[in-house]
């Protein structure tokens, strides 16, 4: 099946989706007709280590969750915000107040009716206190008022553009009060057995295998899901992961679940099918984060040289296997579609970049020793898997070219993380960026110096000061207007790209391998959608 | 001695396996004249067949394969080698107090080699290799941290059953000083079992490193045949040349190591020397 | 009943060792570096250093660690081995749960090592220095030069992929259902390969021995006699040789079985067996201290178990320990 042809298809479930119509589609001639039943086997990798969505942002649990929780609101192709739970909203002129009008006749699978009580509560009381993006995405959210069942009122300090595309089922889903009251979050005992109102319903968990999920037959859009059951299994080891999709016991893997270097492989496989949609609220890049605390790398000169003798397109067909582009500046090319993007920025893929790094390196008063080294530097290594080793040895070499000698050092995940984000005794990192739907949501926190802070994972851990760019993310989190806001996140990447706190390196490209006889399965959030549309062919 | 050598050249098996370690050997000395580049410079295009430039073909990131076995033999005989010595040494030392002295402290170490050997070995030489960071030193430690009890109970074992013989007692009875004992009756009289299974720890040792480089927890500056496994791995099937030639490397080596110790075993063993 | 006292007596012997284990892999673990709710919270993206804090008391990190110690020590004697933060359930039912795929993979790969291996060795010893011995002898180190992983993967793209006869992975094929026959059936389906894979070095190990241990017992004055005595070759082998030269398998078998367990996370991983080498494996990664703890205790006092059994054995195979 060919992209287009997902993307066509993909565009009737829209349709479907957003005006929810019954299960019957437009019969297409040559579409099979849909079928009801089966179990579909989804591969995540790395096994969740709970379930608890609301409370813990990691990448492979929304896979699942998104099955059980459902959001106030979901995306469409082009990822403006469109109906889930709530059927309609309005934004009040100034921008402070949003009033969503509810779902009619939903319920959680306790089997509790589904109201604007359980919406207060999930923001107010379970994601502004326990979701690690609940400070940044919620900060202006003050209160929400409900004056009936089917109706909730959000108020606001001040506008927050970015809140209306960060309310999907993945981001901030709705849990049930009734079950959630006067406990810890944390510690709920539904943290592990979720209880939504989404298609699916949780059935076991067995440690080390796999996850149940059983169709729901009380789901509030007529005739969904077409599926009777999900199954999410784990395979710890990768070669396994891609066997078991061309042997036709897994039916779908996004995400990492499957390695880059097996995906032309498996494209190839006259069972499985590939597509790169539904990627499209990740945003996610690949970069060097340099410690400015180091007086070798304080220096502007050296980490523009860095970013010069990396060649990009290597990392792209070598690393990634393709399945990503050359990177610019700290903001991905998706953003491009909003206007935010712009690649008039410094440009460190000119044909004479070897020599205008060593040039710098020169002007910032490093020559070349009897050696030909300039500096020792350590990078280190990514524990999140194979490729970061590969990347990190290309880098070492990349470097060498410009006298810079580099030690990789490899450790496990927290010994890792301790030494880059809470005891900043590194040189330079390789971190792994999600921007998510909006810079205010996962790029603002690696730049801005409120965000330096001691051992919190993922923030500017760089020492990276600049008042003037402060300034422009400031404005542009606040300011409503998108066109007003992409000029100032222009300015912004030129700022960043010409004083290079970090490296930037290749755009991801993801992409799903999925068996032919799944149907239907890839909607604008991907992997982080329901898949109520889904069905099996026979 | 000597005429133990003699019968060992005439195993051929063991001949052929000291033939294939004479040249992993050589190898070794001559990898910085094959290739000067060493072995994790970008050499070519990536993933290419063997070729006549590239006899083994490239890795994914456009290495020389040749060349990282070759650096990589380096390193797997360093490792090998020098963990299965440490382990040796720590581990007759251990034994053979336990097994001279008996009493008390051959209870203790005894309870404590069986201590050792009681907690799975790859999960505590993983963890070893965590703890200490992964680097050449961390995975040599680690190595011989898990494998020397075997050796520590060979060498009480022949130290106890030496014990009671009668040369033993005799000396002991002229009244010979422990360590005389030890060093000059009782360790030669084993060292034929000990240089056998030493020389089969290093290949346990090679077998031990890959398993870690597997799963990361090699030095990642150090080129080694389990570095270019684990690397070659995602791509074993597209490209099957880039871990089949290191995992052939480290079966000949360990191979050829097992001949040689088989080798030792039957030419040095005195029990077996009649037959 | 000389026999059972002295059972009692090592299994008295067997507890220090347990404890002593317990108390050396609190400490070991708690050097390495890093910490479990820095880890939690990487993986959770953006984490404020209050939501870090929150699941640092939330996991008792926070308390000094003579305390952890002694409220290890005091609840792992009532086998409560603490909570695995990363998998939000308490370890000993994490690794209960993982032990039924261990030790059905453990005695699989057991059974089929010592059977083939002592048969090998056998075969090996009667024909020595014939072909047949040099045939199985380069066989059998082949399998022990060939790392467990990529024998696996092998294994998996011959007999998975291109023959189709085993599944890649796993315990069993949930999405069917089986149950009965039908259920055991898929399991030893699936069990097929990870066995193997794990089997076929202490194959050859158990091979090596049996041919050396019958050499030696060839030499040994009761066969001399035996043999002057005039009895048949085939009567001196099977009447007294091959128990007597059985017994060091047996003794290597139960040395190994820690080695077992530790081959048993490499080759879990690559066939995605729900077992406890897994959960190592994997507990290792995100630093799991609890879990890691509970795993070592657990699998430990299992060696400690195979020990006692091989011991049993040994005491009624071999007939000059008169305990």
């Amino acid at each position: 099946m060919s992209d287009t042809a997902i993307i066509r298809l993909s565009r009737r479930d829209l349709l479907l989706a957003s005006v929810f119509v019954a299960a019957a589609p437009v019969a297409e001639a040559q579409t099979p007709t849909p079928r009801r039943g089966g179990t579909m086997v989804m591969l995540v990798h790395p096994e969740p280590s709970t379930l608890a969505t609301y409370a813990v942002s990691a990448g492979n649990i929304p896979p699942v969750t998104t099955q059980i929780y459902e959001g106030l609101l979901t995306y469409d192709w082009d990822l403006k915000p469109a109906p889930a739970l709530a059927k309609s909203w309005e934004i009040a002129p100034d921008g402070k107040t949003i009033t969503f009008r509810l779902q009619e006749g939903v319920t959680f699978h306790n089997g509790q009716p589904f109201t604007s009580a359980d919406v207060q509560y999930s923001f107010m009381e379970v994601a502004k206190k326990v979701n690690p993006n609940g400070p940044v995405i919620l900060a202006e959210l003050t209160s929400i008022d409900t004056p009936d069942p089917l109706t909730a009122v959000f108020n606001l300090a001040n506008p927050a553009p970015y809140l209306m595309v960060s309310l999907s089922s993945n981001n901030m889903p709705i849990v049930c009060k009734s079950v959630f009251e006067g406990t810890q979050p944390l510690n709920n005992p539904t943290a592990n057995r979720p209880i939504g109102t989404g298609p699916f319903k949780f059935a076991e968990w067995n440690r080390g295998q796999y996850i149940r999920l059983d169709r729901n037959d009380r789901y509030w859009k007529p005739g969904l899901p077409m599926l009777n059951r999900i199954i999410a299994r784990f395979i710890p080891d990768a070669a396994t992961r891609s066997a078991a999709l061309e042997a036709g016991e897994a039916h779908y893997a996004a995400y990492s679940a499957v390695n880059a270097a097996d995906i032309r492989r498996l494209q190839a496989s006259p069972i499985l099918g590939s597509t790169t949609q539904g990627y499209g609220m990740t945003a996610a890049i690949t970069a060097l984060e340099f410690n400015m605390r180091r007086p070798n790398l304080a220096k502007k000169e050296v980490r523009q040289a860095i970013a010069y003798a990396i060649d990009r397109q290597f990392l792209v067909d070598n690393v990634l296997y393709g399945f990503a582009k050359p990177a610019t500046g700290p903001l991905s090319s998706v953003f491009s579609t909003s206007g935010f993007y712009t690649d008039q920025v410094r440009r460190f893929d000119v044909p004479d970049r070897i020599d205008i790094a060593n040039r710098l390196m020169d002007e910032a008063g490093f020559p070349r020793g009897t050696d030909g080294k300039r500096m020792s530097l350590y990078l280190e290594i990514n524990s999140f898997g194979e490729q970061w080793l590969r990347q990190g040895e290309y880098i070492k070499q990349a470097l060498a070219q410009i006298g810079i000698d580099v030690t990789l050092r490899s450790e496990d995940t927290a010994t890792w993380l301790r030494r880059c984000y809470t005891d900043y005794d590194y040189d330079i990192n390789e971190p792994f960026y999600s921007a998510g739907a909006d810079p205010v949501v996962g790029v603002h926190r690696h730049y801005v110096s409120s965000a330096i802070r001691r051992g919190t994972t993922f923030v500017n851990n760089k020492d990276y000061r600049n008042p003037e760019l402060d300034g422009l993310m400031d404005a542009a989190t606040r300011e409503p207007d998108p066109a007003r806001r992409a000029t100032l996140y222009h300015e912004a990447q030129k700022i960043l790209v010409e004083d290079s706190p970090g490296a930037w390196l290749c755009e991801v490209q993801y992409v799903t391998i999925f068996n032919k006889k799944l149907h239907d399965h890839t909607g604008p959030l991907g992997a982080y959608q329901a898949l109520d549309r889904a069905w099996l062919d026979r | 001695m000597r005429a133990g050598l003699r019968r060992f050249a005439r195993n051929r098996m063991a001949l052929a396996g000291a033939f294939v370690i004479f040249c992993v050997v050589l190898l070794t000395v001559t990898a910085p004249f094959l290739f000067p580049q060493g072995a994790f410079s970008l050499a070519g295009q990536p993933l290419q067949p063997p070729s006549l430039r590239f006899p083994l073909g490239t890795d994914a990131l456009g290495r020389d394969v040749a060349a990282g076995v070759a650096e990589g033999a380096r390193t797997s005989l360093l490792i090998g080698i020098s963990a299965a010595l440490s382990a040796v040494l720590f581990g007759a030392a251990v034994g053979g107090v336990a097994g001279y002295y008996r009493g008390p402290i051959d209870l203790l170490l005894m309870r404590m080699t069986e201590f050792f050997q009681t907690i799975p070995a790859f999960l505590l030489a993983m963890l070893l290799v965590v703890i200490l960071s992964p680097s050449l030193l961390s995975v040599i430690i680690a190595i011989a941290a898990v494998s020397w009890p075997g050796i520590a109970r060979l060498v009480r074992g022949e130290f106890v059953a030496l014990g009671g013989r009668e040369f033993i007692l005799a000396s002991a009875g002229l009244g010979a000083s422990g360590p005389r004992i030890i060093f000059r009756h009782l360790l030669p009289n084993c060292l034929s079992s000990i240089i056998a299974v030493g020389s089969l720890l290093v290949a346990t040792a090679i077998l031990l490193e890959t398993g870690l480089a597997f799963l990361g927890l090699g030095d990642p500056n150090i080129m080694s045949w389990g570095l270019q496994i684990s690397a070659g791995r995602v791509s074993l099937r597209s490209a099957w040349w880039v871990c089949t030639f290191p995992g052939i490397a480290i079966l000949l080596t360990v191979l050829s190591i097992n001949l040689i110790g088989d080798g030792l075993n039957e030419a040095l063993n005195p029990r077996l020397r009649e037959r | 009943m000389r026999r059972w006292r002295y059972f009692g007596y090592r299994l008295l012997l067997a507890l220090p060792v347990v404890f002593g284990i317990l108390i050396l892999n609190f400490f070991l673990i708690r050097l390495a570096p890093g910490d479990a709710a820095s880890v939690l919270a990487g993986e959770s993206g953006a984490a404020t250093p209050e939501y870090t804090e929150l699941l640092r008391a939330k996991f008792g990190l926070d308390r000094p660690l003579p305390e952890q110690f002694v409220a290890y020590i005091l609840a792992a004697l009532q086998f409560d081995l603490g909570f695995s933060f990363r998998n939000d359930a308490p370890v000993s039912e994490l690794v209960v749960a993982r032990l039924g795929p261990t030790v059905l993979l453990m005695i699989t790969a057991y059974t089929f090592a010592l059977s083939i291996g002592t048969l090998l060795g056998l075969l090996a010893a009667v024909a020595r220095n014939t072909w047949r011995d040099a045939v199985i002898s380069v066989a059998t180190l082949i399998c022990y030069a060939t790392p467990g992983f990529w024998l696996g993967l092998m294994l998996i793209v011959i007999f998975s992929l291109h023959l189709g006869w085993f599944p890649t992975s796993g315990f069993e094929n949930i999405a069917e259902g089986y149950e009965g026959w039908d259920r055991v059936l898929d399991v030893a389906r699936h069990l097929a390969m990870p066995a193997t894979a794990l089997g076929l070095f202490y194959l050859a190990l158990y091979t090596r021995v049996m041919r050396a241990s019958m050499l030696e017992q060839t030499g040994m004055d009761y066969v001399v006699t035996a043999r002057a005595k005039g009895q048949s070759e085939r009567r001196i082998m099977f009447g007294h040789m091959l128990r007597n030269a059985f017994l060091p398998v047996l003794t290597m078998a139960g040395v190994q079985a820690g080695n077992l367990i530790g081959g048993s996370v490499v080759v879990e991983t690559v066939f995605g067996w729900p077992g406890i080498g897994t959960l190592a494996f994997n507990a290792l990664q995100s630093r799991d201290l609890n879990l890691l703890l509970g795993i070592f205790f657990i699998s430990a006092c299992l060696v400690v178990i195979i020990n006692l059994i091989v011991e049993i054995l040994t005491v009624f195979l071999d007939p000059r320990i008169q305990a």
